[in-house]
This record gives structure tokens, C-alpha cells and sequence, in this order.
């Protein structure tokens, strides 16, 4: 058994993700969850255990912290460096249309394994575009409802009291995403090939064609070689 | 629940002469805490980590009266409904059952929840024990018999202590009192803020002029941390996790014999 699909460097591959955009994937997965396990230990209360492991509470305090300027510095970090990637982005989200509401509706049982005929599909397809749009929304309302609780003596009380509910429920809601998205991009064994494009940069010729139809066509299909 | 015991402290009758802090300092020994002089007769600004209750000193100036001096004894109120016991992760802090919140240091983390989530900032961090401190309502004196030690020391008898009922009942007599003498806005507070508090106060004037909360409430915000998010929408997490597990089994049975290393290509 196979746990991801082998990386296959003797077939033709192509470009899915520059090194910035992968550095910035990464960079915000460890920080994402450093944060999410030392946030745990509060959200649950009672896994002092867990505690244990960041040295007591007060050192997962500290990590939390670390790691959330670590997060803050990978999004500036990729902004600065990668603002046309942003902007491409989030056009792509934009773009979403039939195909992707298809892609939605046949989406449960693909997830589970059935082989389904999908419908072509931009450069993220119609989950991707949703799990782009909820972490996005839920990373940010994490890091400012985060930075007011880090700093309550300089907000007003009411802002503080809101954004400690409004942490948890983004917490709970990007995790969520992040678990079943982690897998999809891993283990999962039709999507599995979208990890080296992240990992490596490159993904496979045929998949890529059968997976982002569209996306290849405009990128590396006949008519833009011909460009 | 037995009957609540409480402090009962009526500002008309304060003097004050920092007594009732010095004995507190005493009884919980602790140590002395300097602050530079700010302009006002305050030894502190607000509570901290060594000093359990203080003398406010509010200034204010009144179109009528002129220039008007307040102060106020100020401490954790012990709140019948206390939000501090509703945001601690450790559940630090219990409830008496004469209705004193008590706030154990051996719990505690000094993650500062609590300090934020008082309607009245009590509870305050201490660096050297790394956890929060806050009045105890002497718990371990009232246990044995005796008064808390403010109430003990006071000189003037502005501080007393014993059954809620029976204070509420002087309390409110005090005001009718004070009304009829020179105060018409004399109030009780404690009695239904917050759903009552286990500190009494005898106002002369209104709170606000006192630097307190008119109206405080129990935080919406807090109630649908507390009582919604924490206990069930968590939930959602080990449902995705479970959902990926049970999807990367069923992907490897209904793909049986499939070449795994091309993933999944038609
Ligand atoms: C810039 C980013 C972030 C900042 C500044 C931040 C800051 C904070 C602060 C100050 C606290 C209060 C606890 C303490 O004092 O240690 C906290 C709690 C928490 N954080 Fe974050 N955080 C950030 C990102 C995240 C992320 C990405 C997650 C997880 C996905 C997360 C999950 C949590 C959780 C679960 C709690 C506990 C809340 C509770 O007790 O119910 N945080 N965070
Ligand atoms: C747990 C381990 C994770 C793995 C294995 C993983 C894997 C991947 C892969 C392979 C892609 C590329 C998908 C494609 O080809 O389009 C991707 C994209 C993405 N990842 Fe992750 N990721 C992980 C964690 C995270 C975390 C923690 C976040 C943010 C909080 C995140 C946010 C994103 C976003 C926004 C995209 C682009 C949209 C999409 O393709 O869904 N990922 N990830
Ligand atoms: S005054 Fe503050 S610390 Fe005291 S019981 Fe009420 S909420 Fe808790
Ligand atoms: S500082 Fe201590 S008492 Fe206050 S909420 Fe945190 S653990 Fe509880
Ligand atoms: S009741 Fe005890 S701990 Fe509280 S202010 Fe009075 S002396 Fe201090």
C-alpha cells in the first residue's frame, strides 16, 4: 500500500507552484499548527499533558506567540514577494462557475474513493476555491482577533470580550478545513500528485491535464505554447 | 444554598484612613507595593498582584456643588453570577456557600482570562507566582468565626459584615436615611448588578460617580464562548479528522488493485 503517489521525475511534469508560494504554504502550516495545539491546551482545559510537551503553560503561551509572529512575517513574507501570485489568486477564486458548482455537488463521493467523471476545472477547482476563501477568512479574523488578545489593556473591553469567541470559532472552522484539506493533499489518492506541486513545484503532465483541464489548456496547452 | 455572608461598606461613613488596606496587606501578608505619586491622594492607581483593595480617590466637578471628593474602597465584589468562573480554563475559582469567589493559585496559570473578562478588572497577575491574586473575602477567617481583616480593623464603622439579608436591609434603611440628609442620589450597589453582588455598597451619589459600572452585564460575548463554543463546536474537528479516516479507507478498498502510484488517473 502507498501512502502517497510516488513522485515520478522521468515523465513530463509542469509547473503548478513557484518557490514563494511554496515557502509561504509551508511556512504557514508549521506556524498554523504550532498555534493550534498550544491553543488547544486553553480551548480544552484539561491536557495538561499537552502543556507538558511546550514545557507548562507558560512556554506554550510563548510558542503561541512566536509562532504567531512567525505567521504574521510569512503573509508579509508573501506579499512582498509573491503580491502578483496573491492577485492571481484570487481572480482564479473569482472565476467560479458551473464547473465548479458540478465539481461541489459530486464532490462527497469522490472524496470517499468513487471514480467520478468531473467536469473541467480552472486552476483551483471548486473545493479548492472554497477551502481558499474559508482559511483566508479565518486566518485573518485569527490574527487580528489574536493580536487584540495578546494586547487587551490597549483595546476596548468589549473588543476584547468579542474576540476571544470570535478566536475560537475561526480556530474551529479553519481546523476543520485543514484537516480535511491536509489529507486531500496528501493522502488522499486522486489528489495526492496536487503534494508535489506544493512540495517540488512540479506536477504530472497527465494529471494535471486531467484535473485542471482549463488551468492546462491556458497554461501550457497548444495554444499557449503557440503564444 | 446557606445563607450568603457579606460585606456591607458605606461610603458615608469612610473616613478614608487606609486601615482596612494596611490590614488586608497584613492578613494575606503582603508586601508593600510603591507607586509613584500621580497628582491625587491615591496610594494606587487600581489593584495589583500584592494589593487585594484600595482607597479610590475620584474627583469630579459638579455644576451645582463644585468641585466634589469621592473615594470608595474598591476589591473584587464576589459576584453571585462571576464571569471570572465562567472564562478560567483551569477552573480555578470556585464559589463558597456563603458566596465568596475564591480564586485557587494552585490551578491557576496566569493566563489573565479572568482579568479581562471582570466587569471591574479585579484580578490581577502576579510575576513571582506567575498566576493572579484577588481578595478572598478572608475566607479562611470567616471559616473560623472571625470577620474579614478589613472588617475587623475599620474605625469608623463604614465596613461591617454578617448575613446578606439582614445588611441589604440596613443597606437600604441607610439610603432612605441618607436621601432625606443632603444625598438625593444616594444608592445601594450590589444588590442587582451582575444578578447581585457578595459585596454590598452604600453610594452617597450615583456610580458613575464612583468610577463604577452603572449597568454591568454578564458579556453576551462571553456567555456564547463559554456556554456554546467550548462545550459543543469543537466537535467539528474530530468529525472532519474522522471523515478523512474513513476516507482513506474506503479510497483504498474501492480502488483495489488500481495502479495507487498514478493517483488516481482515469
Ligand atoms: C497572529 C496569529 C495569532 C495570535 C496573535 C494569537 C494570539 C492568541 C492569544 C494572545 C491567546 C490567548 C491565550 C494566551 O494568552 O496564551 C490565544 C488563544 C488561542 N489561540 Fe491564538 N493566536 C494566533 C493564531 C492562532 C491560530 C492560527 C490558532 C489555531 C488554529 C489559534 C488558536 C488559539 C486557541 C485555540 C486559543 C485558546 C482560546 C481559548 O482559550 O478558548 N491561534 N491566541
Ligand atoms: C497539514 C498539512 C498540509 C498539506 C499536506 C497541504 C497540502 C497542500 C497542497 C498539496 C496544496 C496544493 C493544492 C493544489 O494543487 O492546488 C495546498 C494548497 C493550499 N493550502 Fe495546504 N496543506 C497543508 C496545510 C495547510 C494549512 C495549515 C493551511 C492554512 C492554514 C493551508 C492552506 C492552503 C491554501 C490556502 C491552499 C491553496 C488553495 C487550495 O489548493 O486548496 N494548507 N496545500
Ligand atoms: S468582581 Fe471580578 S473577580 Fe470578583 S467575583 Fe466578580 S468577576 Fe470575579
Ligand atoms: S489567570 Fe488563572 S484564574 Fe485567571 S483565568 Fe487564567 S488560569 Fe484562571
Ligand atoms: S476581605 Fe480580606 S482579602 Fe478582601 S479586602 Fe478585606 S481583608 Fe483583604
Amino acid at each position: 500500500m502507498r501512502w502517497i503517489p510516488e513522485y515520478q521525475p522521468d515523465v513530463e511534469r509542469v509547473e503548478r507552484f513557484n518557490a514563494v508560494a511554496r515557502i509561504t504554504h509551508w511556512g504557514h502550516t508549521v506556524t498554523f499548527l504550532l498555534c493550534l495545539f498550544t491553543g488547544l491546551i486553553l480551548f480544552l482545559g484539561g491536557v495538561d499533558w499537552l502543556a507538558a510537551i511546550f514545557g507548562g503553560h507558560r512556554g506554550a503561551g510563548l510558542v503561541h506567540r512566536i509562532a504567531a509572529v512567525g505567521m504574521t512575517l510569512m503573509l508579509v513574507f508573501g506579499l512582498l514577494f509573491g503580491f502578483k501570485g496573491y492577485i492571481a489568486w484570487i481572480k482564479d477564486i473569482f472565476r467560479f462557475g458551473m464547473n465548479d458548482i458540478k465539481f461541489l455537488s459530486i464532490f462527497p463521493l469522490d472524496f470517499f474513493g468513487v471514480k467520478m467523471k468531473i467536469a473541467p476545472q480552472t486552476r483551483f477547482n471548486g473545493g479548492e476555491k472554497m477551502n481558499s476563501v474559508v482559511l483566508m477568512t479565518m486566518v485573518s479574523l485569527l490574527v487580528l482577533s489574536g493580536y487584540i488578545m495578546w494586547f487587551p489593556s490597549i483595546f476596548p473591553a468589549g473588543l476584547v470580550r468579542f474576540s476571544y469567541p470570535t478566536h475560537d470559532l475561526a480556530m474551529i472552522f479553519s481546523t476543520l478545513m485543514v484537516c480535511m484539506h491536509g489529507f486531500l493533499g496528501s493522502l488522499h489518492l486522486g489528489s495526492g500528485e496536487s503534494f508535489w506541486g506544493m512540495w517540488k513545484g512540479t506536477v504530472r503532465a497527465d494529471w494535471a491535464k486531467h484535473h485542471h483541464a482549463i488551468w492546462y489548456e491556458e497554461t501550457y496547452g497548444d495554444k499557449a505554447k503557440a503564444e | 444554598m446557606a445563607r450568603l455572608k457579606t460585606n456591607l461598606y458605606d461610603v458615608s461613613k469612610c473616613t478614608a484612613c487606609r486601615g482596612c488596606l494596611v490590614a488586608c496587606k497584613d492578613s494575606n501578608q503582603l508586601p508593600a507595593v510603591m507607586e509613584p505619586f500621580k497628582g491625587n491622594y491615591a496610594t494606587h492607581e487600581d489593584t495589583n498582584g500584592n494589593t487585594y483593595t484600595l482607597i479610590r480617590f475620584i474627583e469630579h466637578e459638579d455644576p451645582v456643588d463644585g468641585v466634589r471628593w469621592n473615594f470608595l474602597k474598591y476589591q473584587c465584589m464576589h459576584c453571585l453570577d462571576a464571569e471570572c468562573m465562567k472564562v478560567c480554563p483551569k477552573k480555578a475559582y470556585t464559589k463558597t456557600e456563603w458566596g465568596a469567589t475564591i480564586h485557587d493559585e494552585a490551578k491557576c496559570i496566569g493566563c489573565q482570562y479572568c482579568t479581562y473578562a471582570c466587569p471591574f478588572g479585579i484580578p490581577k497577575y502576579r510575576k513571582h507566582t506567575d498566576t493572579v491574586t484577588k481578595c478572598t473575602l478572608c475566607v479562611e477567617r470567616v471559616e473560623e468565626g472571625l470577620k474579614p481583616a478589613c472588617a475587623r480593623t475599620c474605625p469608623s464603622g463604614a465596613l461591617s459584615f454578617g448575613f446578606r439579608d439582614e445588611l441589604m436591609q440596613q443597606a437600604e434603611e441607610r439610603v432612605k436615611f441618607l436621601r432625606a440628609n443632603g444625598f438625593p442620589r444616594a444608592t445601594i450597589y450590589g444588590k442587582v448588578e451582575l444578578g447581585g453582588t457578595n459585596k454590598i455598597y452604600v453610594l452617597t451619589d450615583t456610580p458613575d460617580k464612583f468610577d463604577l459600572p452603572v449597568d454591568p452585564k454578564v458579556s453576551a460575548n462571553t456567555w456564547v464562548w463559554q456556554d456554546w463554543i467550548r462545550p459543543y463546536a469543537g466537535w467539528l474537528i474530530p468529525v472532519a479528522l474522522g471523515a478523512s479516516a474513513v476516507s482513506f479507507v474506503t479510497n483504498r478498498l474501492i480502488n483495489k488493485g488500481d495502479d495507487h502510484a498514478k493517483g488516481g488517473h482515469e
